[in-house]
């Protein structure tokens, strides 16, 4: 069962209460997930320390908020406030609720107690240890509830030589080997932007643990603590290049846009500025539709690239023919004609263009999300569309503190006078105080 | 040993990478997975490899070992009307039925969601393709590139200037399909508590457009303030703390950091005195001074190891790791001390060392099985599953239904 009765609420987490101290990117990924399928998700911020979401600009000069920096915040307003206008939290943290508490204060640590044990389960991606000395981590937790789930993902996990090591995505991606596989051909890795692909995994599969637990609740009737480390998961991404190695011994090196088992794959460029068109082709029947289109039809025939083993052999000669032949259309006009004989061809798209995407917008992919502060503006809708139990897409992120009142009064049961001691005691409140960190 | 999942039945009508990656996560967690494979070669993923020794077979693909341990496979023909009647029977006994197929193939093999709701209604029903069940895209083609670039982080990744390049060979489709496994078990839950199967309709250009890495907020910043927060480029000039991949003396090193890490980078390079250089700290929140402080970090990096980097860097708290290379992934002393790699007696092919589960759960934790053969569980599915004799089997063969 979980912790409260969902009544007639068709979503399919209704009913499931998750308190969350999920940060940086993969935390807030698990529970974007968890709420949009109807978990209640209360974040446990506090106004001590900023929410990494919520971001700290509070002494950054006004002025940076031209600069890519301001460009997270609505309308680049970076002032007092700003925790509420911040795009990572007002985009992941969508339908949460949200409640502060000093958990560094006996009090706070009261309360959060007092919430686990009416929670079915809690996420967290702090540094490992963290939480045990913050207020006695699972450990604490579960004799409190010992029907709650826990997810810990710190970077590296919760055991191994690098436990205390500190990193964020680009670190944990290092470590799996998937560093060494971006990029261009036979070049540095130090050619290409970063990427944080390990955090948004993490995340999801976060979730996943915890729904999983809860169904083994239903069979063990207790719950239980997962330990994910990012590098781990995010190891399996490039699984290829470890089979390779676990297999042959072969240390695979970045095959930029190359796929080993067919050709030509990559991107070539289209009409307009830093406009390109994604091409893989499956078989020799779509490279001889690829070569009609392209206005080489003699192509197919050539020797060179007859065969999937010839065009391998001649992939640079057959590059360099495509590139010169995708230079009069542009990236949709490409992808229309391409996927018409049977070629999967994709535009590289610059996401400004992708609110007018046709296909995205006949599945009405963006949501228009109002807010208290900041007003409506469109958002990436859910990622998967549920026809029985669809995600809220209209209740916005919480502003800071929003739920205090709800949660602690509402369904803890704290008495007005412990209310407002509470926020005497700055053990709670809306605004963070002036010597956050 | 046993995973949350035990006793949550699947029928896995998936194939490629995206899909399988979604249902390995169930079966290592414990569901058994029934996976349908075509008789004529089965899933594609069978022909990707890399196999051992670089000899193409079947049943010896890394990358079908590694998308679908513990699941069993059978072969049908769901080009027969006793191929597609034998689907079916299977459906009514499962709590999920998960495909990738072409949309409108599965109504075509007589199992759209009314049909199932008939057969099992109960049963989620959770369809991955490549744009959504409908819209003008709903029957292009896509593979891991297209995904990648549809969903608009392709054109973020790569150098300044030059194509976009992707992150990896298949890298998009496995967060696809982690997040995809995320969706599908929070519709066998649901539909277990309402007993009233859910219908989920997923697209991977969705998935990776609202990505957390970049994808979903670089969205609303563009919604926000009219530009994006990154671009293509090696370097995105902040401020002038060196922040990203460096060479050193055998290999490359990440960094990631703010200007307020500088004074760990500084005692890490041996230069403690700009730790506390209140002038020289005051100059990192400005990007021209980045060429003064590089050349201290670039000169300290050239002479020693990945290792030494990152054990040093770590030791102030700096975010500093080694770039591995697949064989220092294989040997890294912490993953073997966590014992992350499982062995795994993979029938066709022995031994081999397999990336182990990606969640550790402490009461019901999974573990890695091998990857079946073509058709390994046809026998024992059709007899024990559902209940044909020997002889029906050997005449469904003849009949090349299986």
């Amino acid at each position: 069962m979980a912790a409260f009765d969902p009544g007639d609420d068709p979503r399919p987490l209704a009913g499931v209460r998750i308190m969350s101290q999920a940060i940086v990117w993969a935390g807030p990924t698990g529970t974007l997930i968890l709420s949009d399928l109807g978990a209640e998700v209360i974040e446990v911020e506090s106004i001590q320390h900023f929410t990494p979401t919520r971001g700290n600009v509070r002494h950054v000069p006004p002025e940076q908020a031209q600069g890519p920096m301001g460009a997270s915040f609505a309308n680049r307003d970076i002032s007092e406030g700003f925790w509420n206008r911040r795009n990572s939290f007002n985009y992941a943290s969508r339908g949460h609720k949200s409640i502060t508490l000093d958990l560094r204060s006996e009090a706070g640590r009261e309360l959060f107690f007092d919430l686990a044990r009416v929670s079915d389960a809690y996420i967290e991606n702090n540094a490992a240890g963290v939480v045990d000395r913050l207020y006695g981590g699972w450990e604490a937790l579960s004799q409190v509830n010992p029907r709650l789930v826990m997810a810990s993902f710190p970077g590296f996990g919760l055991s191994g030589p690098y436990r205390h090591f500190k990193g964020y995505g680009a670190t944990m991606e290092a470590v799996a080997g998937h560093t060494m596989l971006r990029g261009y051909r036979g070049e540095s890795p130090a050619e290409v932007s970063a990427t944080f692909h390990g955090d948004p995994n993490a995340g999801a599969h976060a979730a996943f643990s915890i729904i999983a637990a809860l169904i083994a609740r239903e069979r063990t009737g207790r719950g239980q603590l997962i330990e994910i480390s990012q590098s781990e998961a995010v190891a399996h991404h490039v699984s290829y290049g470890f089979l390779d190695y676990s297999m042959n011994r072969r240390v695979q090196e970045p095959q930029g846009n190359r796929d080993p088992s067919t050709a030509p794959c990559g991107v070539f460029p289209a009409r307009g500025e830093d406009a390109w068109i994604a091409v893989a082709v499956p078989d020799d029947a779509a490279f001889g539709a690829l070569a009609t289109e392209l206005g080489l039809p003699g192509l197919a025939d050539d020797p060179r690239f007859a065969t999937v083993v010839a065009r391998k052999r001649n992939e640079d000669a057959l590059e360099a023919l495509v590139a010169g032949a995708t230079a009069n259309a542009t990236p949709a006009e490409w992808m229309e004609r391409l996927q018409a004989v049977g070629v999967p061809a994709a535009i590289v798209y610059h996401q400004p263009d992708m609110f007018d995407d046709p296909q995205l917008q006949a599945r009405e992919f963006f949501a228009e999300i109002g807010h208290p502060t900041i007003g409506p503006y469109l958002y990436p809708g859910a990622m998967a569309k549920f026809e029985r139990g669809p995600a809220d897409l209209e209740t916005p992120a919480p502003t800071l503190g929003e739920h205090n009142e709800e949660i602690l009064r509402g369904l803890l049961g704290v008495s007005n006078e412990r209310y407002q001691q509470l926020i005497d005691d700055e053990v709670i409140g809306t605004v963070y105080l002036e010597d956050a960190r | 040993m046993a995973g949350p999942l035990l006793g949550i039945r699947v029928l896995d009508l998936t194939q490629g990478v995206a899909g399988p990656y979604a249902t390995k996560l169930l079966s290592d967690y414990g569901a058994d997975v029934i996976k349908i494979e075509r008789p004529d070669g089965g899933d594609p993923a069978r022909r990707i490899g890399p196999f051992p020794g670089d000899r193409p077979h079947p049943d010896r693909s890394g990358m079908f070992f590694e998308l679908n341990s513990g699941k069993r496979s059978i072969t049908l023909n769901l080009a027969t009307a006793t191929g597609r009647g034998i689907l079916r029977r299977l459906a009514a006994g499962v709590d999920l039925v998960i495909e990738s197929f072409r949309p409108g193939t599965l109504a075509r093999l007589g199992l759209d969601a009314a049909r199932l709701e008939a057969i099992r209604a109960e049963a989620a029903l959770v369809q991955l393709s490549n744009y959504g069940q409908d819209g003008p895209y709903r029957d292009f083609e896509m593979d891991d590139l297209g995904a990648y670039a549809m969903g608009g982080v392709l054109a973020l990744t790569g150098g300044e200037g030059r194509e976009p390049a992707r992150i990896g060979l298949y890298a998009p489709l496995f967060l696809a399909g982690g997040v995809l496994a995320t969706y599908t078990i929070g519709a066998v839950f649901g539909s277990r508590r309402t007993g009233r199967g859910e219908r989920v309709d997923a697209s991977l250009m969705e998935i990776l457009a609202s990505s957390m890495d970049r994808g979903g907020p670089n969205l609303v910043a563009y919604q926000y303030s009219g530009s994006l927060m990154t671009t293509r480029s090696a370097s995105q000039l902040r401020n002038a703390m060196p922040n990203g991949v460096f060479r050193c003396s055998d290999g490359y090193v990440s960094i990631t950091g703010q200007p307020n890490f500088f004074p760990r980078m500084a005692r890490m390079i041996d230069r403690p005195d700009l730790a506390d250089d209140e002038a020289f700290l005051a100059r990192l929140d400005d990007p021209e001074f980045l060429p003064e402080v590089e050349p201290l970090l670039r000169e300290w990096l050239a002479v020693r190891t990945k290792r030494e980097v990152m054990e040093k860097g770590q030791a102030e708290g700096l975010p500093v790791s080694a770039l591995n290379t697949m064989e220092d992934v294989f040997n890294d002393p912490h993953l073997r001390e966590r014992a992350f790699f499982e062995t795994v007696a993979q029938p066709a092919a022995g031994n081999v060392v397999m990336p182990g589960l990606p969640l550790r759960m402490s009461d019901t934790p999974g573990e890695v099985r091998p990857a079946p053969t073509l058709g390994e569980h046809t026998v024992e599915v059709l007899t024990g599953d559902l209940g044909y004799s020997r002889l029906d089997v050997s005449v469904l063969a003849q009949r090349s239904v299986i």
